[in-house]
């Protein structure tokens, strides 16, 4: 009871109960969206360790607030309130939409957005999971945090009092004081503690990350070890058929001499082999991290440059000309800028793309220069110079 | 022998064909070598002798187009020479395809990964739009990664220049699953915003590593596209019902992307709901969206050399399928001859722990689950 491995599921990490495989007829899983009849997304619920909330679900389900039940109505979705009472989605848009209202069986003032998917059968387990995680945010002191086993028992000991209380709603104001003091006096180590958990969750997840990486190195040079025997014993099939074919010596001789050889490289390739797997299981338990980033330090260390959006040198001609924006009035666009709503416009023609092209295409060639060495003839009167722009 | 012979012939002097590695619609590739430098290309033996009506239409557009191109994220067109009665194109040689890459279930893509692609995507189809040229046949597939990295755009067998105004395009261009509604709906006027639309399905592939919007009939792919991104007002794409195709397709209502997408930063659901707007005329452009905050933000963009890579050497189709023919009648658009080829030879490579992962890469997204009866 006093180690820290039973606590796991309080955080939500696992969530586990008995008789896993007879309730799984009776959950179904949140993703992507749920059939709901209502508009609003009801967040909360116990969520498993991939983020996603089970539901709990039945063939006998009914509300009790309108007694709709499956069989009439098989979109009906039950959702627990705060004071852990079910209701269907259409009574909590009826009686909640227009703000805080009773709760129809306790009476208590309950708000729309504190409604949440039932993930348990039972509603009593719902509520001490809830009050358990709730619990466990606040009281994550370790064994490191007490002088000895000895207070780090009462502690855990007042914990499982407080928790106690407030499933069974015993001096529930008395209780709440309680946690208060006990949050305002430990506020620091709280944090902190909160801060080590979420550094222990990096470190496991690059452990698994790294753990991944070694094994599709391995996938690889499997492989290719596969690869590298499958052409030499090829190749030396090869060559002994061309021996069989060109020598003149007994072919009995021949094919032993060819055994010996093979036999002789494969277990070189065999004692090369375990040398290397062993090479990779010791750096395996010593430390993967660095072996490990089959991409980047196998491959080499470039690091990652900032994004550069245009990697050459075009816009060289934007100041050169400039497209008017309320457009030009000539003929050959004439269709498209009259079909504003048309056939045109909705299928993405973009009258402006075609004068920036004729507009470019006037303004390309003023930049380069004339070819030189070559004969041109004089201008004569009549003919039209353009004018620099 | 004319003055154009001689020229051909020197031409064809400098490249040296080594063997066959693929075979499209209208061509077969093979790997070359450049005489002189001995660098690596590919040759594509355009068949000429079964098209009555001269050169196919795809093998033109390629050369028309590829020869204006010069980009590092466009594959370069090196040379052309004729042969006998063949036409030959060489290409530079790219090892592998973004398909390769997202179906290969052993690597794993971290955000700045597909950030470093998708800017390099953006980038070559910006060159292509600035020059006037609309690709139209968008998909991983035709997106080429070179031995360092380089995400190149190939295939150029749909590409035109931007229509004059008031000239009518075929709507029948893009494979099914990248082509946008307004292709779907039969607009003969379209714009830049086409390549957009696809280039938005390939930023959601490369994180779902699985096809994003897959219909199976071009009905299913409306559906399908509604489904997922919600059936568009008239409010939302104005003019749309009177698209000469235009069909009602059904009510579906619109789902945040943040439901699948649930990994990706709100700046990556920025850009890709801009790429996937409704409205073409609203859809971000290649410039602005190389302009996009997503693309500045950390983590920056990995450097091209060090990008995920097939390991594994799979069966050589390098511009194998750069034929360009959209199969327009096909089951899948997506699915070629050569796959269940490729799977063996994978499986065969693979310890059967690996097994299961590759198993699952056809597993097809489900909206049905947003999908609101009446």
């Amino acid at each position: 009871m006093s180690t820290r491995s039973n606590y796991g599921w309080l955080q939500g990490k696992t969530v586990k109960k008995g008789g896993h495989s007879a309730s799984n007829s009776h959950t179904r899983s949140h993703t992507p969206q749920i059939q709901s009849t209502s508009s609003t997304i009801f967040g909360g619920g116990i969520k498993d360790p991939s983020g996603r909330t089970s539901e709990y679900f039945s063939m006998d389900d009914q509300c009790p607030v309108c007694k709709s039940d499956r069989y009439l109505n098989p979109k009906l979705r039950l959702l627990v309130s705060s004071c852990y009472h079910k209701m269907c989605e259409s009574c909590i848009d009826r009686l909640f939409t227009l703000g805080p209202a009773p709760c129809p069986i306790c009476s208590k003032i309950l708000r729309k957005l504190a409604f949440s998917p039932q993930t348990f059968e039972d509603l009593g387990v719902e509520k001490e999971v809830a009050v358990r995680r709730r619990i466990a945010k606040e009281f994550n002191k370790r064994l490191e945090d007490f002088d000895d086993l000895r207070s780090y028992n009462d502690y855990l000991e007042e914990v499982e009092d407080i928790a106690f209380n407030l499933i069974n709603n015993i001096d529930l104001p008395a209780t709440e004081a309680r946690i208060a003091a006990y949050k305002a006096a430990n506020a620091a180590l709280t944090s902190l503690n909160l801060q080590r958990e979420e550094a222990e969750a990096l470190a496991l997840k690059g452990q698994e990350d790294s753990e991944r990486r070694e094994r599709e190195a391995r996938a690889a040079q499997l492989a290719q070890q596969e690869q590298q025997e499958r052409e030499e014993r090829q190749r030396e099939e090869r060559e002994l058929i061309d021996k069989l074919e060109t020598s003149q010596k007994d072919a009995h001789k021949i094919v032993a001499k060819s055994r010996i050889a093979a036999a002789k490289r494969s277990s070189a390739r065999a004692a090369s082999a375990s040398a290397t797997s062993g090479l990779l299981g010791m750096s395996f338990g010593q430390d993967y991290a660095k072996l490990l980033k089959t991409r980047t330090t196998k491959v080499n260390n470039v690091p990652d440059e900032p994004h550069v959006p245009f990697q050459d040198d075009w816009y060289a001609y934007d100041d050169l000309y400039s497209i008017r924006a309320e457009g030009y009035d000539d003929f050959i666009s004439e269709a498209v800028r009259k079909d504003r709503e048309g056939i045109m416009r909705a299928g993405g023609y973009k009258v402006e793309e075609a004068w920036d092209r004729a507009l470019l295409s006037a303004v390309a060639g003023l930049d380069v220069v004339p070819l030189s060495g070559l004969d041109i003839p004089p201008l004569r009167d009549g003919d039209v110079v353009m004018e620099s722009v | 022998m004319d003055a154009v012979e001689r020229e051909n012939l020197d031409r064809q002097k400098h490249w040296a064909k080594e063997q066959k590695v693929g075979e499209g619609a209208y061509a077969v590739v093979y790997r070359g070598r450049e005489f002189t430098t001995g660098r690596r290309v590919a040759i594509k033996k355009i068949k000429v002798g079964q098209f009555k009506d001269g050169l196919d239409m795809s093998a033109i557009r390629e050369v028309k187009y590829l020869r204006e191109l010069k980009h590092q994220n466009v594959i370069e067109l090196l040379d052309v020479f004729s042969n006998k009665t063949n036409l030959n194109l060489v290409l530079e040689f790219l090892d592998s395809d973004l398909e390769m890459i997202i179906k290969d279930r052993s690597l794993v893509f971290l955000p700045a990964d597909i950030k470093s692609w998708m800017a390099m995507t953006f980038r070559g189809l910006e060159f292509c739009h600035r020059n006037f040229i609309l690709h139209r046949d968008l998909k991983p597939n035709n997106l080429l990664i070179a031995s360092n990295g380089q995400l190149k755009i190939a295939d150029f067998g749909l590409a035109r220049d931007f229509a004059d105004p008031g000239f009518k395009m075929t709507c029948q261009v893009i494979t099914r699953w990248y082509r946008p509604p307004e292709l779907l709906f039969g607009s003969r006027y379209y714009g830049s915003a086409v390549d957009i639309w696809s280039v938005g399905c390939i930023f959601a592939e490369l994180m779902l590593r699985t096809p994003y919007l897959a219909g199976e009939t071009d009905m299913d792919q409306l559906k399908t596209i509604f489904r997922a991104l919600g059936t568009p007002t008239e409010q939302e794409w104005p003019g749309h019902t009177k698209l000469p195709d235009y069909v009602p397709v059904g009510q579906f209502p619109k789902t945040p992307l943040r439901d699948l997408f649930t990994a990706a930063s709100a700046d990556t659901l920025n850009l890709l709901s801009k790429c996937l707007l409704y409205e073409p005329r609203k859809r971000i452009s290649a410039r602005e969206a190389l302009l996009h905050p997503y693309f500045f933000a950390i983590p920056h963009p990995t450097h091209p050399s060090k990008l995920p890579k097939c390991t594994t050497q799979m069966a050589p189709r390098p511009l194998g399928e750069v034929d360009g023919n959209v199969d327009m009648a096909g089951s899948g658009p997506g699915v070629k001859a050569a796959a269940p080829n490729k799977g063996r030879l994978k499986r065969m490579m693979t310890s059967p722990m690996d097994d299961s992962r590759t198993r699952s890469i056809a597993r097809k997204l489900d909206f049905t689950k947003h999908v609101k009866s009446p």
